[in-house]
């Protein structure tokens, strides 16, 4: 019973892995072939089954036909790095007043106020698009990297403050009150009380804030025009009539792999316990 | 180490209902006091708002006669212990019991000594470097009060029901600690309790409460002898006092069929009177008799439940042979029996 209990269980997760591996395998070995290659089915083995070709990867750095990936790769790296710091630190403090203190803002309450934030993430974003853009122009921001980092920290905070206010709620005001009673004033009762206790939240908004940021297309594409690129942008530009399905999966690889660097430290994070018993 | 003052104290929540009705009261510097009442009598309430987590409805709270009414938690220098069990979870148990000191920048190695000492006296020098979380409830509780007694200086140490959470052997381990530390440091301190037996033992003066008032505050010997309502007698001493209705005759005072009576006094009305005795105070032979219906025993002693014409009432005596169905022949001494009118106590 239990061995046929194992069993199963090491094959769903056999099953699964595969589901999510073979996307990976089948951009990897696609990113190393040529038109050839491409055309002549799924093929698995470089040399036996198809003659391996660098042509994907190197139209990806400079080469004919192709586009320079590094700078908008670093372009996108200091976007969503910046959006999602300022994101989180604003998120957070808004969040801890949102979940602390009473406000009231014409008929509005603190959940009105919170539901406002999240608000801004139900409308479609093309609705923002032409707002955006006159709003980035008279600021000269246009085509910029701080222009872009000012939209994306409007759309990275609320999911900030949403993740945040949750969290917030969670860890009971007695700890506040206790802290006050130590001899803490609302600044310190933040940052040295509930802030460690809210530490998983962070991990969790942080990890929302840099996916979206990184896999933004709509704000960096119609917010620029050819100084500054982000990496969806760029890869966009690799198509043509005939799909270059070789540039595209290294690109894709190589559009994926922060993120996939992010999930494996938030995992060993979540892993080591950081999260166990904090959230109860 | 402070006298606390509260002048015409009054707290409603807002919703129509006093938690606290007005009050006048003192908690004497370095003494130790026993709230007790039934649960949502506002025992709470009172704490919180000597310890400024709560703004006073009206009324003002004065510490040495200065008024703090409108200061904050942190700067009234106050320690409170909750029911349940606060740690600062990111913490050790070291660095939470360091915290207080830390936020009122003591000298490091002061804090060193303190930690270490108070550690000492909560049996908690064996864990101080483990992460607090990883402690059981009631240790955990143990260092709730550990933060609250390592400021020398705190005014008073306001404990809400914190021994709910302990096991019973370690309670009266830890009401000794604290009677220790009260002594050692001459800390004001005030128990929240359920449980007459430790208000009883801790407290030099106990209050009791109910419906917001404060019925009575004194020592467990008053509070013994003379319960300011039929209330308190209930709450206070086990088996509970005897409470007999009783019948205004002339200048005399008696229960009807029962035998019992004292002279009245002046200007007492006729109706809505009650004659009390403790079961304590009840000495065996005598003129009284009453039918046994029930025995059980508390401690050496044991307690006899009697009917007297209609009324039944209860008696503690030596343990001896009486059984149910007998006779028993008992008297109470005139200057044990009190006279309550409407509830309250006359004479
Ligand atoms: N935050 C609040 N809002 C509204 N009413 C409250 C609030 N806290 C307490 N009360 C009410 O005030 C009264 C006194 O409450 P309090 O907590 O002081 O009682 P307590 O004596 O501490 O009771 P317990 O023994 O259960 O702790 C109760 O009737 C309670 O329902
Ligand atoms: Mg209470």
């Amino acid at each position: 019973m239990k061995t046929l209990y194992l069993a199963l269980k090491y094959l769903a997760i056999a099953l699964w892995s595969a589901f999510v591996v073979f996307p990976f395998l089948w951009a990897l070995t696609t990113s190393f072939k040529s038109a050839n290659g491409v055309t002549g089915g799924a093929t698995w083995i470089p040399w036996v089954q198809y003659e391996p070709s660098l042509q994907g990867w190197q139209s990806l750095f400079g080469g004919v036909g192709g586009i320079n990936v590094v700078k908008p790769f670093y372009n996108s790296l200091v976007v969503t790095l910046s959006a999602s710091v300022i994101s989180i630190t604003l998120g957070t403090l808004a969040a801890y007043a949102l979940s602390r203190f009473t406000f009231r803002f014409l008929w509005m309450r603190n959940s009105d106020i919170t539901f406002f934030f999240i608000s801004q993430r139900i409308m479609p974003p093309i609705v923002l698009a032409i707002p955006f853009f006159l709003m980035l122009r008279s600021l000269g921001l246009l085509d910029s990297l701080p222009g872009l980092i000012l939209v994306y920290v409007a759309l990275l905070m609320p999911i900030a403050v949403w993740v945040m206010v949750d969290f917030f709620n969670g860890v009971p005001r007695g700890l506040d009150e206790m802290a006050w009673m130590d001899g803490c004033n609302p600044i310190t009762t933040f940052w040295r009380v509930i802030l460690p206790n809210a530490l998983p939240g962070l991990v969790v908004a942080g990890m929302f804030c840099i996916i979206f940021g990184w896999n933004d297309f709509f704000f960096a594409f119609t917010l620029t025009f050819t100084e500054t690129q982000l990496l969806p942008v760029a890869i966009v530009s690799l198509n043509s009539s005939v799909t270059p399905w070789w540039s595209l999966s290294a690109a894709a690889l190589v559009s994926i792999a922060p993120l996939v660097v992010l999930a494996f430290v938030v995992e060993r994070f979540l892993s080591k316990g950081g999260l166990a018993g904090a959230v109860r | 180490m402070a006298e606390i003052r509260l002048a015409k104290l009054a707290h409603s929540y807002g919703n129509g209902t006093n938690a606290l009705k007005p009050l006048d009261m003192t908690w004497r510097d370095g003494g130790t006091y026993a709230l007790l009442g039934p649960s949502g009598c506002g025992k709470s309430t009172m704490l919180n708002i000597i310890s400024g987590l709560l703004k006073p409805s009206e009324g003002r709270v004065l510490f040495d006669g200065q008024d703090v009414t409108d200061k904050d938690t942190g700067a009234r220098n106050i320690a409170q212990v909750f029911q349940v069990p606060v740690i600062y979870r990111s913490m050790t148990v070291g660095e939470n019991l360091a915290f207080p000191l830390v936020c009122r920048r003591v000298p490091t190695p002061r804090i060193k000594a303190r930690v270490e000492a108070i550690a000492e006296r909560l049996g908690l020098s064996r864990h101080l470097n483990s992460r607090a979380v990883a402690l059981t409830a009631d240790q955990k509780q143990l260092i709730s009060l550990g933060r609250g007694l390592v400021r020398e200086d705190v005014s008073a140490v306001l404990l809400d029901e914190p021994l709910t959470v302990i096991d019973p052997q370690m309670k009266f381990e830890l009401r000794k600690i604290l009677k220790d530390i009260n002594r050692e440091f001459r800390l004001t301190m005030v128990l929240v309790t359920h449980d007459q037996n430790e208000a009883l033992t801790f407290a030099d003066t106990v209050v009791v409460m109910n419906h917001g008032e404060v019925i009575q505050a004194g020592t467990p010997q008053e509070l013994f002898e003379r319960p300011a309502t039929t209330h308190v007698g209930t709450f206070i001493g086990s088996p509970a006092m005897n409470f007999l209705p009783a019948v205004r005759e002339g200048d005399r005072v008696l229960v009807p069929g029962a035998g019992l009576s004292r002279t009245a006094p002046a200007d007492l009305p006729t109706t809505d009177l009650t004659l009390a005795f403790r079961p304590e105070h009840a000495v065996a032979g005598g003129p009284l008799a009453g039918t046994v219906t029930r025995i059980w025993f508390e401690g050496a002693d044991q307690v006899l439940a009697l009917s007297v014409g209609d009324a039944s009432l209860r008696i503690r005596a030596v343990a001896g042979a009486e059984t149910v169905g007998a006779i028993v022949r008992f008297d109470v001494p005139q200057d044990c029996l009190r006279l309550y009118h409407q509830g309250r106590l006359v004479a």
